[in-house]
This record gives C-alpha cells, structure tokens and sequence, in this order.
C-alpha cells in the first residue's frame, strides 16, 4: 500500500532539501539506514516545511523584476524573471538578481473544482 | 446652420440606408482583430502545456491551452484538434503574423503545423462623433430597423446590421461614442459606420460637458 502524501515535495528541491537527501544518500550506502527510513525522513521533511513556513514564518518580502517567461500547468505556476530586486521588511537590505525560476503550487492542496 | 452636407431623406423606406461619407465626418478606429486557423495537426495540450513558453493549461475550466506572445501582443487559444484562436490583432496582416507565430511555437514543440484557412472571423472598431446623442429618440424611430434601447439592461443603444452577407453590431452610447462589432472585414466597418452616423445627427444635443467639434 503505497504511502499517500499530504503535502507538497517541491520543498526537497530548496537548498535545505537538497542537503539533506544527500545526507540520507550517504547513509544509505554506508547501510546505516534503509532507503525506507530515508523516504519516511523525506516525507517527514515535507510535512515539517510545510506547516513551519505556514504557522512560524511571518516575514514578508517583495520583488520587482521583468517576467519573461511563465507557465501554469498540473496546477503549477513557473515564472523565469528579469533583473529582480528583493526587498525585504524594514531597511534589512536590497538583494539583486538577475535570472530567478519560481515554482508554485496551490496552497490548497486537494482542490476539488 | 449652413447644411452644406447631402443628406438622404430617410422617409418611409427605412431599411433603404445608403452610406454617406464626408471629408469632415469622424473615421472608426479599428482596435481588435479575432482569427481562426487550422494547424492541422492533433496536439496532446499537456504535452504542449509543459514544453511551449507563455501557457496556461487549465483542462477543468477550458478544453485549450491559451497561450500569449509579445510582439504583434496576442493571445492564441489552441485546441486538441489543431484549431487556433488568435485575439488581440491591431490590423489583419499582424493578426496573420500572430498566428505564425503561434503556429511556430506549436511547431518547436514537435509537432507538425499547417496554415489552412485563416480568417477573420471579427473586427471591433470604436468611433467619436463628438456630440451627445438621445438615444430615447434615436430608439423610438429605428424601432423597426432593430434598434435595442433598454437602459436598465446596457446602457447603450444596440443597432444590428445585416446587409447581404455582411454585418455589424454598433453600440451607440449617450456620449457619442460607438462601438462597431461582428463585421468580418474592415470595409464593412466603415460602411456601417456610414449608414448609421447620418441617422445619429438628427438626434445630437449639446451639453456643457460636449467637445466643439462642428459638423456641418
């Protein structure tokens, strides 16, 4: 029976998601761990993201930037934007940028429509 | 008032509504143009949806995937059987344009496009006469030549033309501004145009917040 999964994994593409699947790689074949426990990790992962970003996380950011390209397709948004800037709350700082790729999904995750 | 204009004395005849035009009148303004095209070709829209650039594919809403381009700025609605939409056109030859490039974006994704039958399936054209109209008025004598004048519904008096096989909608609004629609070709535009404009100078009245413009 396979495990039906609540929650988005596009969060294991993030920097943090990345880290850790190499981690489990690495235990999986030094054999500490079965690739079994790794995906139980994984999807623990996914879920833990996912509501800490939701409940914890209260920071606002804006950009600014020329879209050039965008997608919506499988319920998933894709934009590619031009010479962005970031700004985030207070006078934190402006970050630059020149390419940046958004991958979005719908907050609701079952949509029925 | 000098009436240095020749106007046709409408009378009984009403449906016998010749063009007039005249140096000094206003000229419709074409603004969209919408065009069809057969590619020919069968398309997996998922498939397309997730290769092509500038899509939206969202199948429980819309069977098509609609997709945009910037330069002539258009939107092309493209179906599983290979028929396209194109909106958005400021004149024919750019709506023809638009779909090749459409057509070629299709193509870049593997499959195999034709250009048959492209048409222009409609032209919207907007006018200023420049003066207040009383649509009451124009309403009650055009009754029998279709005219539709219910405020509470559209604030605009609705005129259908039909003439042989072309026609038009005009959308004639309080302001003195017409809307054109429904004609297939620009001549038809203008020729609409002309029929209706005469009928609308019997029924202008001046306010405070009227351009200038004269019409004599």
């Amino acid at each position: 029976m396979a495990a039906s999964n609540n929650f988005y994994d596009l969060y294991r593409h993030g920097s943090l998601g990345l880290t850790l699947t190499d981690a489990l790689d690495e235990l999986i074949r030094d054999e500490s761990i079965t690739p079994q426990l790794a995906m139980k990790v994984l999807t623990q992962f996914d879920r833990v993201v996912a509501e800490t970003l939701q409940e914890k996380v209260k920071a606002r950011l804006t950009f600014k930037g020329s879209l050039d390209t965008y997608r919506f397709c499988d319920e998933v948004w894709t934009f590619l934007i031009r010479n962005v800037t970031f700004k985030m709350e207070g006078n934190q700082g402006t970050v630059v940028a020149d390419k940046v790729k958004i991958v979005s999904c719908s907050a609701k995750r079952n949509e029925d429509k | 008032m000098s009436k240095s204009i020749h106007r046709r004395n409408i009378g009984s005849s009403q449906k016998d509504l010749s063009p007039v035009y005249h140096p000094n009148w206003p000229v419709p303004q074409v603004q969209n143009f919408v065009a069809t095209i057969n590619l020919d070709c069968r398309i997996d829209l998922n498939h397309l949806s997730q290769r092509a650039r500038n899509v939206e594919y969202r199948p429980r809403r819309f069977n098509a995937v609609i997709m945009r381009i910037r330069d002539p700025r258009t939107t092309a609605l493209i179906f599983s059987t290979g028929k396209m939409v194109i909106t958005g056109a400021k004149s024919e030859a750019l709506a023809r344009l638009a779909a090749r490039k459409h057509a070629h974006a299709v193509q870049k994704c593997g499959y195999n496009p034709k250009f048959l039958n492209f048409k222009i399936q409609n032209i919207v054209a907007s006018a200023n006469t420049g003066f207040n109209i009383r649509l009451e008025g124009l309403a009650n004598r055009y009754h029998l030549l279709g005219a539709r004048y219910v405020p509470e519904i559209f604030p605009g008096l609705v005129l259908r033309q039909v003439l042989g096989i072309s026609a038009a909608t005009l959308l004639i609004f309080t302001s003195g501004k017409i809307v054109i629609t429904g004609a297939k070709a620009v001549r038809d535009v203008k020729d609409s145009f002309a029929r209706v404009f005469p009928l609308l100078l019997d029924f202008r009245f001046n306010s405070d917040s009227n351009s200038t413009r004269n019409h004599r």
